[in-house]
């Protein structure tokens, strides 16, 4: 079985852990006075950071973890406080005293440690990446977030699920289209209404031109980092052509609240513009596959094994680059439109790598069968209580969305972005490399750090 | 490689001659001993996210493409705080970025400036005040608003900075 997900919420009288497994959904419930429950980070190893954060965050202990740092809770956040209890309901909290952190470290002669951020030099999210080197070895890294950590499970909650549209709009700037859409997804399933075909046709076009866009900023930035510099001016280009499109579709270049109950989308835009996208993409795939220099750097390097990845249960492009056939649009609504599973085999940069370029070719493909020029009347009706869940294939990858509303109102809300459990399998994709590789293997992950810290 | 020089040369210079550039043009000339004297001829600009939703540092990026091009108009982003003129702030400054961006400011040298970029760091745009925000309380000298703000807004923005320091 695949972790997906595991949060807590606070009930009346107890406190409920929900495990969210691919074939399974196991509810635990835990006594307030002394809350503590079993660990399962030993058999999935990317429940470590979903129990660190429940541990801070609801003050929830669990019996046999091995790592008891805290995760969101950094230097100077208080200890005591426990911010998603329902009796906690402060806006602004004290600088506490500074107290180190403990990085995972390997210590020995002539190892060093290469800490790097949260703060860094290029123009990237903040977030910490503690390297141990032999030399110019990478022996150990440890990748620590949380820096943007901006409390908004808590910001929504109390609030109209109609009222907080805007926040989950911009939750990550890049997957905007998939956290519209799996949101949009939830207050359907919340009005009892079904969501019409040629809406549903729309929204996929939409996400598949955000994928598309995140997949052409990468195509530039993998070579960039490998010192060829070309590659980005050709990309950087392509995908400011793309977002202006965007913006022309949705009027906005993010595409921020785009996903209404009725679209308009100009598909004379589209016919233009995507003929156009697929030649320079294929013009770019075979001036690349010349480069034998690039492709040195590229090949054998940042290797996620499929081992690894599914041990992780990695999703999204760094799964399906390691050969693993996950994907939420592997659906009969997708594979109706042309969705054709695209998978690397090694796992390197270099699989991602092809993989984003094809990706885009069948996104290419799939908007042009999506392209509709129907409309059904639709709205959204009046919002039923209960518990919503949702799954959105991000430009990044699977995106779970869970959402309780009671009398009306957020009761909690809770969201696992594909960056969550990609990170923390990230460091196993290392150490046979410099370095220097780091940045390479960085981008052509190109994980979200907004969305992973909420 | 024969292929990209070919089509390199069919594609051409694509840098735009944006409206404004005339502006700079016009700006440039009254402002041009100011900047030499503040700036050495040149604007260098440390951006840092103190916790925003990535879309600003996007447009930021976009401004290195081929269509804006940013670095010809002498302006340019760096990687240290410690070879800074400018702070460029986007996010709504969280509770654990806090003394990191306070740490990057105080390794600038002065005179320093201050220019907050997007909502969030301005009103927390859509954001609303949690345990986990803290709010920007560097001296802040001049604000680009958007949500995010476009890359031409943002090159608007920096000429609007400047101007400032004719007065």
């Amino acid at each position: 079985m695949r972790l997906i997900a595991r949060f807590a919420l606070e009930k009346k009288e107890k406190f409920e852990i929900i495990d969210v497994f691919d074939k399974e959904i196991k509810r635990t419930q835990i006594d307030k006075k002394t809350p503590f429950i079993k660990s399962i980070a030993h058999k999935y190893p990317a429940a470590i950071w979903m129990e660190r954060k429940i541990k801070d965050e609801f003050g929830i202990d669990f019996e046999g973890c091995f790592d008891k740092r805290p995760a969101v809770k950094h230097e100077r956040f208080p200890k005591d406080i426990y911010p998603l209890r329902k009796d906690f309901n402060k806006q602004e909290i004290d600088f506490c005293e500074f107290k180190p952190y403990s990085y995972e470290e390997i210590k020995g002669e002539g190892i060093f440690t290469v800490p790097v951020g949260p703060i860094h030099a290029g123009i990237i999210e903040p977030g910490h990446f503690h390297f141990s080197q032999a030399g110019e070895e990478i022996l150990h890294l440890e990748v620590r977030h949380f820096y943007k950590y901006r409390g908004l499970e808590k910001m929504v909650e109390g609030k109209n699920p109609f009222e907080i549209q805007k926040i989950i709009s911009r939750i990550s700037g890049n997957e905007s289209i998939a956290y519209q859409k799996a949101f949009f997804d939830i207050l359907a399933k919340a009005s009892c209404v079904e969501i019409p075909e040629n809406l549903k046709r729309k929204q996929a076009i939409l996400l598949e031109i955000e994928r598309i866009i995140h997949h052409l900023t990468d195509l530039g930035f993998i070579p960039n980092d490998a010192g060829f510099a070309p590659a980005l001016a050709f990309m950087s280009k392509l995908s400011e052509e793309a977002r202006r499109v965007f913006y022309k579709l949705t009027g906005h270049r993010f595409a921020f609240d785009a996903l209404k109950e009725e679209i308009f989308i100009d598909n004379k835009l589209l016919d233009e513009f995507l003929p156009y996208l697929k030649k320079e993409v294929e013009f770019f795939k075979n001036w690349i596959n010349d480069i034998p220099s690039l492709w040195d750097r590229m090949d054998t390097t940042g290797c996620l094994s499929r081992k690894k990845a599914l041990k992780y249960g990695v999703v999204g492009v760094a799964a399906r680059a390691s050969g693993i056939a996950i994907d939420v649009r592997d659906d009969d609504f997708y594979k109706n439109y042309g969705f054709k599973m695209q998978l690397g085999v090694k796992g390197e940069v270099a699989d991602r790598f092809k993989l984003r370029i094809e990706e885009i070719f069948n996104s290419i493909e799939m908007i042009n069968n999506l392209k509709t020029q129907e409309n059904e009347n639709f709205a959204l009706g009046e919002i039923k209580d209960g518990e919503y869940m949702s799954f959105t294939e991000s430009s990044i990858g699977e995106l779970f969305m869970y959402l309780k509303i009671m009398e009306g109102k957020v009761e909690r809300f809770f969201v696992r972005d594909p960056s969550f459990v990609n990170w923390q399998a990230f460091h196993t994709t290392i150490y046979k490399d410099i370095i220097a590789d780091f940045p390479l293997i960085n981008k052509s992950f190109d994980l979200s750090y907004a969305g992973n810290d909420l | 490689m024969l292929r990209f020089w070919k089509k390199r040369i069919k594609t051409g210079v694509i840098t735009e001659n944006l409206e404004f550039d005339r502006g700079l043009e016009e700006i440039k000339k009254e402002i041009k001993d100011k900047i030499k004297r503040y700036f050495a001829g040149s604007l260098a600009i440390r951006m840092v996210d103190s916790g925003s939703c990535n879309a600003c540092e996007a447009e930021c990026n976009a401004l290195s493409n081929p269509y804006y091009d940013l670095q010809r108009l002498g302006i340019h982003f760096v990687a240290s705080p410690r070879h800074a003129d400018v702070l460029l702030l986007s996010g709504v400054m969280t509770f654990n970025m806090y003394h990191h961006v306070w740490d990057a400011y105080n390794q600038m040298p002065s005179p320093k400036w201050v220019i907050t970029l997007g909502d969030c760091p301005y009103n927390l745009s859509v954001f609303e005040k949690t345990y986990a925000i803290k709010g920007v309380d560097l001296p802040v000298d001049f604000h680009i608003p958007g949500c995010p703000p476009n890359p031409e807004n943002i090159i608007k923005g920096f000429l609007e900075f400047l101007k400032g320091f004719e007065k």
